[in-house]
């Protein structure tokens, strides 16, 4: 017996033994290995979730917020522990939340320990959900993109998906400093995935994302979108941008788009409609061309501003083509050619300038390559390397067939135009800010080149005045009390289906700048494919009009019916209190009150004395009266008199001649050449 | 003296002369032995909490709900042990059948319903707060009436009639009712007692080996037929390949012991605990000790079993009567079968049983019970004087001596077979 003790003892230790030989096995021969293992399904990296930057505008209004919101999820297993039946709490979460019941039930009865149901609920829905109190049903904090102004600004703003990771727009191009340090914490999680511990503070503060401080001010992206989609829709186009831009520093105040979406439900629409044409879509632009190929040639020497282009009476032969001008001309001025819109006459000018004369001044002025804004899929245009054009490309690039372009570029260009010569990097994003208010980056105005000289600059400004004048292509683009200088663009589209153009699509364009003397905004209207009306004057210009005036009174900038020179003497012209809403300011009202009113349908004529053409020209057609001018430079004397009662629409005779002392660059007066404007 | 009159006037005579007839008690229970296992309750304690916050907290929603439990009854089972450790092993005696009968009851009550299910058996029996298994008892019970039987039939023990088929009647009896719960661990707990105490007290070996391999088949083919112990043996085999089913547990555990490495991760630290490793704080608090106190924390658990062991052998050798010797045997297998094969689960040498690691897993039956066994070792270990043969035999049952003396011809030490039939007499039985 005692033999069969010792025996059982022996076997219990040799048991003992055995399991410290597995343990020392576990414990340190595989223990790395094991620990590896074990460490795989506790050990996560976590990817903080920081709070993502607020997009702003230029004086601080959200376009852009993220906010923390409830998502609501289900513990089935739970739900199953508890005795809960799962179509009986699916019809009450059903009663609450708009859901796709079949698969969340089907979800419900799975096996899992967690299933979304409804994620970035409303507060309010949050808070009906909690009241159900059913066990397993329950909510975890998440942050969800909100765009409160809705559809402004969408198409830029782009949108990010649900975990809150930039999909489009200025949310995809600054995803990395708008989502913040996106490094990974590691973190000690349990088997149902509760992180329960981590080296570093999870609050997230540290790490918030950087805000974004946009150049877009949305009142006037407001009044941009607005017009837009007024305008569009009344011409039943098929879409349309428009870009405002200050020619200054070439900081973008607004890009609208036709058609708008949404940015909170950004899945509504289909993918066309969330573009952002206006820097990714190609149009031939058409006549807008025009003026830079005037400037490149006036630049280069290659025309003089007087000189005379005959222009064939509508109709010249290049190559197997025939080029047409809309209305046949004879002999016609470049301030002309730009005036009345003649294809004729830009081909001409054009061809002084040769084929690689035309190519680089065009290339000057940014056509045909990228802007560099800051918006993803942005489009160079089409300006093809002077080598390899056709016959007829000479010809048509001139007047902007056979080149594309985008909005953007346009008014960049025009840009350089209007603020004498220099090519701006148009800006969207003024700074980048970080979570402590602290600058991390800003963006300043930067001049790209000079890329006509100042005089040739204004020169060409001044010509463009023309435009808008009686008789221009775009008199519905003119301002009261403001000089509007612009271009019109009428270009038919490609037809890439049959080769050629089509003879139906059109895409109809005016780029303007105003007040044409001190240029603050610049503005690009392309309206592709209008149905009504196809001529840029008549589909774009009014929409141009509208979006300048309320800009200009949004800014301030004051009519010229009360602009204050100290050089003239205040002699404001008392009818233009009646002519421009903008002018009933006091000052001008106290010095109408003065005189007598005039009887209906007659006018007083104004003070033109010492004006320069183009200001004169604004007071006339603040008058309702029409002007013939004779010489360049400043008004020297006026037929009949300041102060004359006329009937409206009287032609005003001006005699204009330079003063001897405001011959300097700086001067701002005209040199307008002789151009007689009647109606 | 007077004060006592009144009650044992009564029994006075009964308890004299059983008194008379137990071997005077000349020494104290083995203080280390004691010692171990009350340091190893305490431990577990400390155990059960650090391997149950985290699940009691998901769960119950309180931390310390099971500390709490655990620690209550940690209390209660020392008190047991103390107390027990002060009744003589020999008053058990005509408790045997009834504690038997008891087992058997509240095993048929749980197989034929009334039965708390959890964990897809019903184990358990309510008796209000307290959960009751019945299988502890049951192994309990089968410890006392082998030791009882065994020590009774003597010589007779190596017949195949009357010393063998009778316990493997009755044990399979218990298995049975263990393996209907199912409770398949339990079953092969009782079986195991059942021919370590036969084997102990000299049954022939053939028989013995018979059985056993008459039984292998069954429980081959018990298992075959259940899908979920089939599950357990791949799980076993193979368990990183099952490791997102059946061999989730066990992989768990394997890279939990592999996680603590030699030092551990300290305790408290573990993070297996994070609702990874299933039954942490039950079967598996094993692995958590590998964890968070490493290959040194193992070892000084499988040191302690080791040497509850040996003390308890070492009782049983020094027991002045075949009883005690069983009784001893019985009880240190039952605690240290338990342990080891504990440890080889947890480890994955042996296929999942639902065994707990005594005094330390959670569990207030399995630490009632296993504190009771000790108990009643450490009462067995305390030295006593053997009775003179003459006064023996003539006290009490002189016939029977006789009986065994005559059937005694195996050719054993004298001295050795009169120590047996001495103490094999029982008691005020009759």
């Amino acid at each position: 017996m005692r033999m069969r003790m010792a025996l059982l003892g022996a076997l219990i230790f040799v048991g003992a033994g055995l399991v410290m030989r597995r343990a020392y096995e576990l414990s340190v021969e595989r223990a790395p290995a094991l620990r590896e293992m074990a460490e795989e399904q506790y050990q996560r990296s976590m990817r903080l979730a920081p709070k993502r930057g607020t997009i702003r505008d230029r004086n601080g209004a959200p376009l852009a917020v993220s906010v923390d919101v409830d998502s609501v999820y289900a513990n089935p297993r739970r739900m199953r522990r508890e005795g809960v039946d799962p179509a009986r709490a699916m019809r009450l979460l059903s009663s609450v939340l708009d859901l796709d019941a079949e698969r969340i039930q089907h979800r419900l009865e799975s096996d899992k320990l967690f299933v979304w149901i409804s994620r970035r609920v409303t507060p309010r829905v949050a808070a009906r959900v909690r009241e159900l109190e059913i066990p397993g049903v329950e909510m975890v904090r998440e942050g969800r993109r909100y765009y409160p102004n809705r559809e402004l600004l969408s198409h830029v703003l782009g949108f990010a998906n649900i975990d809150g990771v930039g999909i489009e727009g200025l949310e995809l191009e600054y995803e990395q400093q708008l989502s913040g340090s996106s490094e990974r914490v590691p973190v000690i999680r349990d088997a149902r995935g509760h992180v329960i511990f981590s080296e570093r503070a999870l609050d997230g503060r540290s790490t918030r994302g950087a805000d974004l401080e946009l150049t877009i001010d949305r009142t006037v992206q407001r009044i941009a979108e607005r017009e837009l989609s007024l305008g569009a829709r009344t011409f039943e186009a098929r879409a349309g941008s428009v870009i405002v831009m200050d020619p200054r520093s070439g900081e973008i105040l607004a890009i609208a788009n036709f058609p708008s979406f949404n940015a909170n439900e950004p899945g509504d629409v289909p993918a066309a409609v969330r573009r952002d044409r206006a820097v990714t879509d190609r149009f031939e632009p058409g006549s807008t061309i025009k003026p830079f190929t005037v400037a490149s040639a006036l630049a280069a020497g290659s025309i003089r501003p007087e000189q005379h282009f005959d222009c064939e009476h509508g109709a010249m032969a290049v190559a197997e083509y025939t080029i047409h001008d809309d209305k046949p001309f004879d002999v016609l001025t470049p301030a002309q050619i730009l005036a009345f819109s003649s294809n004729i006459g830009a081909a001409k000018i054009g061809g002084t300038l040769g084929r690689e004369g035309l190519y680089r001044g065009l290339r000057r002025f940014g056509f045909g390559r990228r802007t560099q804004v800051g918006l993803p899929g942005e489009t160079g245009g089409i300006l093809r390397d002077y080598r390899r054009w056709y016959e007829m490309d000479a010809a048509t690039i001139a007047f902007g067939q056979g080149m594309s372009v985008n909005a953007l570029q346009l008014a960049t260009a025009m840009g350089a135009l209007a603020n004498g010569g220099q090519l701006m990097r148009p800006t969207l994003v003024r700074r980048l800010i970080d979570g402590n208010g602290e600058t991390l980056r800003e963006f300043r105005p930067r001049v790209r080149r000079q890329v006509v000289p100042r005089a040739t600059a204004r020169l060409v400004a001044d010509m463009l005045t023309g435009v808008t004048g009686p008789g221009g292509t775009a008199e519905e683009a003119a301002l009261d009390g403001y000089l509007v200088a612009g271009k019109t663009g009428t270009a038919q589209k490609a037809d890439y289906a049959h080769g050629g153009y089509d003879a139906d699509a059109w895409v109809a364009s005016f780029v303007g700048f105003v007040p044409a003397e001190n240029p603050r905004l610049v503005i690009s209207v392309v309206i592709d494919e209008p149905a009504i009306a196809h001529y840029g004057g008549k589909v774009a210009g009014p929409i141009f009009r509208r979006i300048a005036q309320a800009t200009l009174r949004h800014l301030g900038v004051p009519p010229r019916g009360v602009a204050s020179r100290s050089r003239r003497p205040r002699r404001a012209p008392a009818n233009a209190a009646t002519a421009t809403p903008e002018a009933t300011t006091a000052p001008t009202l106290a010095v109408a009150a003065e005189l007598p009113p005039p009887a209906p349908g007659e006018v007083r004529v104004p003070e033109l004395r010492d004006l320069p053409a183009r200001a004169a020209l604004v007071q006339l057609r603040g008058s309702h009266l029409t002007g013939r001018f004779e010489g360049t430079g400043r008004v020297v004397h006026q037929d009949p008199a300041a102060g004359d009662v006329v009937p409206e629409g009287t032609r005003v005779d001006l005699s204009l001649a330079m003063p001897r002392a405001a011959l300097g660059p700086a001067d701002e007066s005209a040199r307008l050449a002789s151009v007689e404007l009647t109606p | 003296m007077a004060l006592r009159m009144p009650w044992p006037l009564l029994g006075r005579s009964k308890l004299e002369s059983s008194r008379a007839a137990l071997p005077e008690v000349i020494g104290k229970a083995d203080a280390p032995l004691m010692a171990v296992v009350v340091g190893l309750v305490a431990f577990g304690v400390v155990m059960v909490y650090s391997a149950s916050f985290v699940y009691a907290r998901h769960i119950f929603d309180a931390p310390a709900h099971f500390l709490l439990r655990q620690a209550a009854f940690a209390t209660l089972g020392v008190l047991l042990l103390l107390g027990l450790a002060r009744v003589d092993y020999h008053l058990y005696r005509p408790l045997t059948y009834p504690l038997l009968g008891l087992a058997a009851l509240l095993l048929m009550v749980v197989v034929f319903g009334l039965g708390h299910s959890a964990g897809g058996a019903s184990r358990w029996i309510s008796v209000g707060p307290v959960h009751v298994q019945p299988a502890e008892v049951a192994k309990l019970a089968i410890i006392f009436w082998m030791a009882y039987s065994l020590s009774k039939k003597q010589d007779r023990i190596r017949s195949f009639s009357v010393g063998f088929l009778p316990h493997v009647l009755m044990s399979g009896f218990l298995m049975l009712l263990c393996l209907k719960q199912p409770d398949f661990g339990s079953a092969v707990m009782i079986g195991l007692l059942t021919f370590v105490l036969l084997f102990t007290a000299g049954a022939r070996l053939g028989y013995i080996l018979g059985a056993v391999l008459m039984a292998a088949p069954l429980a081959w083919l018990l298992i075959a037929t259940s899908p979920y112990r089939m599950r357990r043996i791949q799980a076993f085999l193979q368990p990183f390949q099952h490791r997102l089913d059946s061999g989730y547990q066990i992989a768990e555990s394997l890279m939990t012991f592999g996680a603590g490495g030699v030092t551990g991760v300290g305790l408290g630290d573990s993070r297996q605990k994070l609702l990874f490793l299933p039954e942490a704080h039950t079967d598996f608090i094993s692995a958590i000790i590998g964890e968070e106190l490493g290959l040194v924390g193992v070892t000084c658990v499988v040191l302690a079993f080791g040497f509850i062991v040996w003390r308890g052998l070492r009782a049983a050798f020094r027991s002045v009567d075949d009883y005690g010797t069983y009784l001893a045997v019985g009880i240190t297998i039952f605690v240290g079968a338990q342990a080891f094969t504990n440890l080889a689960v947890a480890m994955g040498m042996l296929p999942t049983k639902g065994l707990v690691l005594p005094f330390i897993s959670y569990g207030g039956s399995s630490l009632l019970v296993n504190c009771a066994a000790v108990g009643v070792l450490l009462n067995v270990s305390r030295p006593r004087r053997r009775l003179p043969d003459d006064e023996q035999e003539t006290d009490r049952e002189p016939g029977r001596a006789k009986t065994g003396q005559a059937r005694d011809g195996a050719g054993r030490r004298p001295g050795a077979r009169a120590n047996r039939r001495r103490s094999a007499s029982p008691g005020g039985e009759v």
